[in-house]
């Protein structure tokens, strides 16, 4: 009976609620202390093993970066970076792109599948993605000038990385190859609370084209966010060359697991 | 003063109130909202970025909200000691409360967990969302229910409230069993605090499985119990007032039922358009081991076909709810202010509470004074008064102010009073009351205004 003040409580409930949320949300630690370490610590496979690009000891089979000519774009630069291993282009990556807003999602959308295509075709001659026509335009500019870099720099096996050489672009022939050639590492077993986690990569040239998982939690619930989690965690994993990589939401066990297993997998390719 | 007949009033009662347990049950509900968000804090490492932001503050309002649920539907299992002790209305008004802060956590909890998740994935919002639903476990169950829940709280609203039926509101209200259930699964799939912590998910169950089992108790088996062994039907149908009618209701064993006068059953008649609606009415009379009365004034599209019961009928009853009892009394003298057919639980009253009692009776003129024989009959038995407050020859209202109740009852603030009317009515009596000094823990009034 009490008379009733319905918009101070209103007033009161929000504030009370948005202020306690806050305040719990900044008592958390701002960094994951557990991926921060693991970055830390993570010795970069890539690091020892990329010298600048003409500085390779062992000439065109010792593996390199080249980074090509910014191309600018209308919605900013686009600049691509490759890894070399025994004249072949064994990673790329995009060292700029365009930024802010719906360039963003672009980004994310377009480089990551750029890179794939460049890796795989050994030449610029790559699709665009659709919807992201000037980043990718730009994106196979910046290829071109890193790859005529790459002939220029290793006269020897030129006729190899050629750019427009494609038949021999595809992965099988790095298997004949010395030092620098693709092998796999497989990391420890990661044991989370739905089962266990490993990972398998691939390193080529200091760097990992591939990952997968060869182990993952299976069943009901655990099977689907292992098929939502998995894909994702293996892309990330080759794009970021390292095991600080973003969990999944949904699958922060699975998540956590295969960040461990991977970093076991770059402490075996790294040591 | 008074003189108490032996074997029909209450015996003189304690004189100081029985404590209402409203205040530990307000405590023991918050503290399980802080335990809710101990999962959290317990359950998270770090706090990384706008994603983390986004996504921690989604899922504190995700474990609050799914708390407040449960909370929710454990208020309305009638449970006894919410109903009789704490009071109906309370518990009520603490219902639609607590229920619009839980809809506003649900909104709170989808934006920002699907915000956070797009930001850690770098995706549109709108992307992420249709991932979230189709791809994640268990979500389409919760989506289903997250539309329900939101569909109870637009419904309930008043504005929706003045603009649809009693019904409507109340069968849509029921899908919130169904929301409920649909969206607890998601929960422990995904919530990232009971994975892999037993604890937490034993207690969790245990929330929802201990909800669950006070509904199955006390809102199916009970009643059915209760009908089962009481067997109650329409007895007579009499008119008291133009429009009022009393309705006695014969059963089995009725002493056992432990109904106390001041309080109310919710009544479904099986008769024809009465059979799918309860309703509350109070015993306007003390119970009987044989008889219950109750009085009804025909005004709604419900109430109006109480006159037309024929006896025999089957009753179907709820009850007793209400703490608008004895129990309330902390001194010797009670004042009872009725207006209306708010006359029922205080008639009731008006014969059992111990001690010196005098009632107020508002209402337009004389001819609608429902009860009074009876009233003017208790009050000589008991040697108490009645005043009425009726309306002028040309229509004009009698002021209830604190100076005329002052000056009727020279000691009002040592008073108990008991106010049941419409709710305007009750709210000028009550401020009235209180400019005159009365404490607040001594006016005792039941609204079903939420």
């Amino acid at each position: 009976m009490r008379k009733s003040h319905p918009i101070r409580r209103v007033v009161l409930a929000t504030a009370a609620t948005v202020s306690g949320v806050v305040l719990l949300l900044s008592l958390k630690p701002a960094s994951d202390p557990a991926a921060a370490a693991a970055a830390g610590a993570a010795p970069q496979p890539g690091a020892a093993a990329r010298p600048s690009p003409q500085g390779g000891q062992r000439g065109g089979a010792a593996a390199g970066t080249v980074t090509g000519d910014a191309a600018q774009t209308q919605y900013g630069a686009v600049q691509v970076r490759l890894t070399v291993a025994n004249g072949k282009i064994t990673g790329a990556e995009a060292v700029q792109a365009p930024k802010g807003g719906v360039s963003d999602q672009k980004t994310a959308l377009a480089v990551p599948r750029l890179n794939q295509e460049a890796v795989a075709a050994g030449n610029a001659d790559i699709d665009a993605v659709s919807g992201a026509t000037y980043t990718s335009t730009g994106y196979k500019k910046s290829l071109q000038s890193a790859l005529d870099k790459i002939k220029a720099s290793s006269p020897g096996s030129g006729g190899e990385t050629g750019a427009g050489s494609g038949s021999s672009g595809g992965s099988g022939s790095s298997g004949d190859s010395g030092a620098a050639r693709a092998r796999t590492v497989t990391g420890r077993t990661a044991q989370t609370q739905y089962g266990p986690v490993q990972v398998r990569i691939t390193v080529s040239g200091g760097r990992i084209t591939r990952a997968e998982a060869v182990q993952a939690p299976e069943g009901g619930v655990s099977g689907q966010k292992t098929t939502l989690a998995v894909p994702r965690l293996n892309q990330e994993a080759v794009a970021a060359g390292n095991a600080d990589i973003d969990a999944v939401s949904g699958a922060t066990y699975t998540s956590t697991g295969y960040k461990k297993s991977l970093q076991s997998a770059l402490d075996q390719a790294g040591g | 003063m008074t003189t108490v007949e032996t074997g029909r009033a209450a015996p003189a009662g304690p004189r100081t109130a029985r404590r209402s347990p409203a205040g530990p049950l307000l405590a023991v509900l918050w503290a399980g909202a802080a335990g809710s968000v101990a999962l959290w804090w317990t359950g998270t490492g770090s706090v990384v970025g706008a994603a983390g932001w986004l996504t921690g503050a989604g899922r504190i309002a995700g474990l609050l909200c799914g708390y407040a649920c449960a909370v929710l539907v454990g208020l309305m299992a009638r449970v006894p000691l919410l109903e009789a002790r704490v009071g109906s209305d309370r518990v009520a008004r603490w219902h639609a409360m607590a229920g619009r802060y839980t809809i506003c956590l649900l909104l709170a909890h989808v934006a920002f967990v699907l915000a956070g998740y797009a930001a850690q994935d770098r995706a549109s919002l709108w992307h992420e969302t249709v991932t979230v639903v189709l791809h994640y476990p268990d979500m389409l169950k919760a989506t289903a229910g997250t539309v329900m829940l939101v569909a109870v709280g637009v419904t309930s609203a008043r504005a929706a409230r003045r603009r649809t039926s009693y019904e409507f509101w109340y069968y849509v209200h029921l899908l919130t069993y169904a929301a409920v259930f649909l969206a607890f699964f998601h929960q422990l799939a995904l919530g990232d605090q009971f994975n892999g912590r037993p604890v937490a998910t034993a207690l969790w169950y245990a929330l929802y499985l201990g909800v669950a089992a006070l509904v199955v108790w006390f809102r199916i088996l009970a009643p059915v119990r209760l009908n089962r062994r009481h067997r109650l039907r329409v007895d007579s149908v009499h008119q008291e007032a133009p429009g009022v009618y009393s309705v006695v209701v014969r059963g089995r064993h009725l002493d056992e039922l432990g109904a106390r006068p001041g309080q109310f059953f919710r009544w479904r008649f099986l008769g024809e358009g009465l059979r799918w609606t309860s309703t509350p009415y109070s015993l306007s009379a003390p119970p009987r081991p044989d008889l219950l009365r109750i009085t009804v004034k025909a005004l709604g599209d419900h109430s109006a076909a109480v006159p037309l019961l024929r006896p025999g009928t089957r009753v179907w009853a709820e009850g007793p709810y209400g703490s608008l009892t004895a129990d309330r009394a902390t001194s010797h003298r009670s004042l009872l202010i009725a207006a209306g057919v708010g006359i029922t639980p205080l008639r009731a009253l008006f014969e059992t509470l111990p001690g010196e009692v005098t009632l107020l009776y508002r209402a337009r003129g004389a001819e609608d004074l429902a009860l009074g024989g009876e009233l003017e009959a208790i009050a000589r038995w008991r040697g108490a008064r009645v005043l009425y407050a009726l309306n002028g020859p040309r229509g004009q209202r009698p002021e209830i102010t604190a100076e005329s109740l002052r000056a009727a009852f020279p000691d009002l603030a040592g008073h108990d009073v008991y106010i049941c009317g419409p709710h305007g009515f009750a709210q000028d009596v009550y401020r009235a009351l209180r400019a005159a000094r009365v404490p607040d823990r001594r006016i005792h009034h039941e609204s079903f205004e939420l």
